[in-house]
């Protein structure tokens, strides 16, 4: 068993940083805004994390990088897109729908545009040897797995909210949400910093766990995973892009292992290895055919919630009445 | 939809299912712990035949990319290393016993050179030629490098990539080395050229580092650089850069950029009158260029870190499987993934002949062969090739060659220049 996580242990890792990060796109959509602007937030707090940790910080070569100059670079990379999410947000979330989706796309291209050409991001090079913060890439799991589970805990909390009310009365009706006296900019601009700031302390991270960074991090094609891993995992609920970024990720590695399997005949095997991406986007169009919705949608919730509450009395009878 | 749903989550359940059992059954490989012993046996077997292949197959990583916008150049590099299996194998493989090169696909991106890095270091190699683009070299060779295993770039050509830590070398050789001589062609073509265009694409790591040292270059022999026109290799216009160098006046343009938008450039700056000569960085050098510029190719410079023209046993043996196979000249990424599997091949030999190596542990294996590669001086298609104490690539071989168009404006080939 042990073997098995850490022969996957990059596979394991990134799966979780891909939850976290379809989270962050989950939060202002929560308030109806389709914001493609994560990426480039984590591209962003990958290079606070490439350029602190090579140029400021001096860690001797082959010494282990603190932890605690991890999370420094961690809030740094929080207020910056903090603050850059507030300066972007206030005039792009005046755009609705399509508009402001082509607009965060934009902001992501500049983003990496602007990253090409300074001196101190590396240019198309980018940044590499990125000190490593732990011995081993099973060991980002120690900062991976409560971030993503604190991310899971504040999202849920949120719903809960007055704040997550006010999104969700947005994301239903913006007009009569503003009627009501809830200010739409206000929790728009809201929505999407808390974004913002989520997908910068995934990037930072993620540019340890990658040791270099570059402009191909976060860049358009990014933004379009991000988005297939919420709308695939589910955009009603949390749990869909958490289990969307898991599946997502997990999928092609997996579809590369089965090809290993023994006893296939050669030429399953070989598609298999050749065709695992067809394969990979097959189950996505076949997922969007069968879950319009995403696969975890608040309906789906509901009745694993009925099937556990009901099982202490169920008979078998009943069980099949209630599986339809 | 909804009675379809369920068996559909069903399937995808057991796919899932049936992924993690066997990966799981994969990976503690009890087949691979034996090996040792079984291998022992069959060699002490096979001792008095050594050409007969005998043993369990020493398995050799190849982590490059044949999906993806990268998989133009993996393909290449697939064919190479595959080929090389088959052509070190058909002549009696490491003393005997054959090598068996695990392919395993990295994409465009890090996080996918990772992932099969760690795939291929799990599934036991001796040593991995890997991966496509040096950013992705940046990501995962440290992985190898912790798990010390072996890597060999095959087309990793920026600065610092030995560096990367004492388990990482390459045989491609870096880009400061290449591109000079395509200039001092150029000017033994024409003693009169002073004045410089240079033009990148400035999204492409290979084409940024290597500007720099055609631009280093041209300042060293003298040569005026009046303008520096960037671009991004998703370009197809060039309008703008081209008007603007003309403006200058320049008697050489030097492009750095990668098939489809070099050519095109190539193509632009003729069609807008540019007469003098021009020069084609690394990433230009591959016949895909041909259906880009067509006709107007002719007579682009291109400097080379492989030639098929290069007179040895060795190449023409590659340049013989290869053209059998693919009916075409071996492109240079083909060349020096080829180099990299014979480099660990010859390697293994020369370890097995000091210490039988059947006899090592794969960690030990690991460690003594990464020694023994750098160590050893190789005969490839590449030319003679060995390395230096920082583990980087010494070529004594480069190329320079002219295209010719046949009047077709379609076809075309790679004349060399000596």
């Amino acid at each position: 068993m042990s073997d098995f996580f850490h022969a996957h242990s990059s596979v394991i890792v990134s799966m979780v940083f891909a939850a976290v990060l379809g989270l962050s796109l989950y939060l202002p959509l929560m308030a109806g805004q389709l914001s493609l602007a994560s990426p480039g937030f984590y591209a962003l707090g990958g290079y606070v994390a490439a350029v602190f940790s090579t140029k400021i910080f001096n860690v001797a070569s082959g010494a282990h990088f603190p932890i605690p100059y991890l999370l420094i670079e961690m809030i740094v990379a929080a207020v910056l897109c903090g603050a850059l999410a507030i300066i972007v947000g206030i005039p792009a979330l005046r755009l609705r729908g399509i508009y402001l989706a082509l607009a965060t796309v934009a902001f992501v291209e500049i983003l990496r545009v602007v990253s090409l050409n300074l001196k101190i991001t590396g240019g198309a090079v980018g940044i590499f040897k990125i000190p490593q913060p732990f011995r081993s890439t099973l060991q980002y799991l120690w900062i991976a797995l409560p971030l993503l589970i604190l991310a899971m805990a504040f999202v849920y909390r949120l719903e809960k909210s007055r704040i997550g009310r006010a999104f969700t009365a947005i994301r239903e009706d913006e007009l009569a949400a503003d009627a009501m006296g809830i200010a739409p900019t206000y929790h728009k601009v809201l929505a999407f910093t808390m974004g913002a700031i989520l997908a910068g302390i995934v990037g930072t991270v993620s540019a340890h766990f990658l040791n270099t960074w570059n402009t191909r991090q976060g860049d358009f094609n990014a933004s379009i995973t991000v988005l297939a891993i919420v709308l695939i995992g589910g955009s009603r609920t949390f749990l869909g892009p958490v289990l969307g970024g898991l599946v997502l990720t997990a999928l092609p590695e997996i579809l590369r292992s089965v090809a290993d399997i023994g006893g296939l005949p050669h030429w399953l095997a070989q598609f298999l290895k050749d065709g695992r991406l067809i394969i990979f986007g097959l189950l996505l169009v076949l997922c969007t055919v069968f879950f319009p919705q995403g696969i975890i949608t608040p309906e789906f919730l509901g009745r694993v919630r009925r099937l556990f509450s009901r099982r202490p009395r169920a008979t078998t009878a009943d069980e099949a009445r209630a599986a339809p | 939809m909804k009675r379809l749903a369920i068996p559909f989550l069903v399937i995808l359940a057991l796919v899932l299912a049936a992924c993690g059992s066997s990966s799981s059954t994969a990976t503690p490989a009890p087949a691979v712990t034996k090996a040792p012993a079984a291998t022992t046996a069959a060699s002490a077997a096979s001792g008095s035949a050594p050409v007969a292949l005998s043993g369990q197959p020493i398995p050799i990583g190849l982590a490059i990319a044949t999906t993806s916008n990268v998989a133009l150049l993996g393909e290449e590099e697939k064919n190479g290393g595959l080929l090389a299996e088959k052509f070190f194998n058909d002549r009696g493989g490491v003393n005997g016993r054959p090598i068996k090169v695990i392919l395993q696909d990295t994409a465009g991106d890090e996080q996918g050179a990772i992932n099969a890095f760690q795939s291929l270091i799990s599934a036991k190699v001796v040593g991995i030629v890997g991966p496509t683009l040096s950013q992705q070299a940046f990501a995962a060779d440290p992985t190898a490098n912790s798990a010390k295993v072996p890597v060999i770039g095959p087309s990793n050509t920026a600065k610092g990539i030995p560096q990367i830590g004492e388990y990482v070398t390459r045989v491609s050789a870096p880009i400061a080395v290449v591109a000079p001589n395509a200039i001092k062609q150029a000017l033994k073509i024409n003693p009169n050229i002073k004045k410089v265009a240079v033009f990148y694409a400035q999204n492409d790591a290979f084409s940024v580092s290597e500007t720099d040292t055609f631009q280093t270059t041209a300042k060293s022999l003298n040569l005026e650089v009046t303008t520096v026109q960037k671009f991004q290799t998703t370009d197809t216009d060039f309008q703008t850069q081209v008007t603007n160098a003309l403006a200058t006046k320049p008697d050489l343009a030097i492009v750095s950029g990668l098939a489809a938008d070099g050519g095109n450039l190539v193509k632009q700056l003729r069609e807008l009158g540019f007469k003098g000569i021009i020069i084609g960085g690394n990433g230009l050098n591959t016949a895909n260029i041909f259906p880009v510029c067509k006709a107007q190719c002719d007579g682009l410079l291109v400097a080379q870190a492989y030639s098929p023209a290069l007179k040895s046993d060795i190449n023409d043996g590659f340049k013989k499987v290869y053209t059998d196979q693919f009916k075409k000249d071996p492109p240079q990424f083909a060349a020096q993934t080829f180099t990299g599997i014979q480099v660990f091949v010859e390697a293994l030999k020369s370890l097995d002949n000091k210490t039988k190596i059947a006899n090592m542990s794969i960690e030990d294996l690991r460690v003594a062969l990464n020694k023994e590669v750098t160590a050893g001086k190789y005969d490839t298609p590449l030319g003679k090739i060995s390395f230096d104490k920082d583990r980087e690539l010494v070529q004594n071989d480069f190329y320079v060659a002219q295209i010719k168009m046949n009047p077709d404006g379609a076809t075309g080939t790679f004349v060399f220049l000596s």
